[in-house]
């Protein structure tokens, strides 16, 4: 029997389609991170989300 | 009725003989006692712990393929023993998780030499092993494998009732041994008082626990995430021990001729989530008390996959995460040992001597 993907699994797989789109997230955090607030890159956030959203959906 | 009741269980022999007879040292019973009026400051949730260890055991496969950093740990801790010639009679390893320590001590050919092309494994200089941990799951793991068996030395499982408490005879023991389980104990003054009394005297206690700056990069890109995606943090990581501590606290608990030491053993993965998964397969997840109950949300995964690869990943694409172990030995104290001199009774000043070279 195989054995069953983790949905952990699944999900590091759909991340790992947006390298591009986390870079972007991630330098805008360590810009500056000692000033840190919440929804700082909210924005970019929104876009790794959209394409690791989109990602996940194209693995199913 | 209830003053006959507290007659009974007066002591049989008179208070004034209690204290005139002095118990003999070996035959004390000793608890670990904390200073009059302090808290112990409870850190972890031991049940849980228990639980995690438990749970990492069920899935024996995947628990055998994390155990890399505990048995790189206990291999290095056991070479320690090469230099101390000495046999040891009966040895506890307190806090064993799956007997690591056990597995390297019955390595083959401990110490590579080019003048001494095969060494004997440490395990000889040992007649009677005790393994102890908590969870029996885990501890009982690897019972069948060929290790346990390969050598003379003996091989014994008890599982606790809880690593802060001690069940074993006061003074019974030629050395105790500890690996990668004292960073979760809540009383670590105590357990250590406790391990100075189970010892003989001038008998070794050499143990190894996870501390300092140990997952700084998991933890500092988990707080960066979680403060920008929910505005606040929980504590996702311990509170860990530093090397100055740990001289502090040996010394309290009365063991003399310390030696604490540090290394820093760096692992690379290919993502974050590899290594939370290998975190939990060791049974290293986040315990403390005051945590956000629940699995971390997805938004604070995602966004600390890409800060944690911004802030610190590799040049090759894999992140590195960072263990930073403090061993330490020390030494039961005993009257043959060698002492300091007493202060001020130097005759050569050391600056005179150092600039005669």
């Amino acid at each position: 029997m195989q054995p069953k993907t983790r949905p952990i699994q699944r999900f590091a797989q759909a991340v790992s389609k947006c390298s591009a789109e986390a870079a972007v997230y991630g330098k805008c955090i360590v810009a500056d991170y000692n000033s840190v607030h919440r929804d700082k890159c909210a924005k970019e956030f929104m876009k790794l989300k959209d394409c690791y959203l989109a990602a996940s959906k194209g693995a199913k | 009725m209830r003053p006959n009741v507290c007659r009974a269980c007066r002591p049989p022999q008179p208070l004034k003989q209690l204290f005139l007879t002095p118990p003999s040292p070996s035959a004390r019973r000793s608890y670990a006692v904390n200073a009059p009026g302090g808290t112990i400051f409870q850190v972890f949730n031991r049940r849980t712990k228990w639980l995690q260890k438990e749970r990492s055991a069920f899935n024996v496969e995947q628990s055998r393929q994390a155990d890399y950093l505990k048995d790189e740990v206990a291999i290095r801790l056991c070479e320690r023993l090469l230099d101390v010639k000495r046999h040891f009679p009966r040895v506890l390893d307190l806090g064993a998780n799956s007997c690591n320590i056990a597995r390297a001590l019955t390595r083959p050919n401990p110490d590579p030499d080019p003048a001494n092309p095969t060494s004997p494994p440490i395990a000889d200089k040992i007649t009677e092993l005790i393994c102890a941990d908590s969870s029996g799951s885990l501890l009982y793991r690897d019972a069948d494998l060929p290790f346990n068996t390969s050598t003379p030395m003996k091989i014994t499982r008890h599982v606790l009732t809880d690593e802060e408490t001690v069940p074993f005879e006061a003074g019974s023991f030629d050395m105790v041994m500890s690996s990668l389980s004292l960073h979760w104990i809540n009383d670590l003054p105590g357990v250590l008082t406790q391990i100075n009394h189970l010892l003989k005297p001038d008998c070794p206690f050499i143990g190894a626990m996870l501390g300092g700056d140990t997952l700084f990069e998991l933890r500092t890109s988990l707080q960066l995430a979680e403060q920008e995606r929910k505005g606040g943090i929980s504590p996702h990581m311990s509170p860990l021990a530093d090397v100055r501590d740990v001289g502090g606290l040996l010394q309290r608990a009365g063991f003399k001729m310390l030696t604490v030491d540090i290394d820093d053993i760096i692992v690379d993965y290919p993502d974050t989530f590899a290594l939370m998964q290998d975190l939990q397969a060791m049974g290293e997840n986040n315990a403390i008390l005051g945590r956000e109950m629940g699995a971390i949300s997805r938004d604070v995964l995602l966004a600390n996959e890409a800060i944690y690869r911004e802030l610190h990943g590799n040049e090759d694409g894999s992140i590195p995460a960072t263990f930073r172990i403090i061993y330490m030995i020390g030494w039961r104290e005993s009257d043959d040992q060698a002492k300091p001199l007493p202060r001020g009774s130097g005759e050569i000043n050391l600056k005179d001597f150092l600039e005669q070279k």
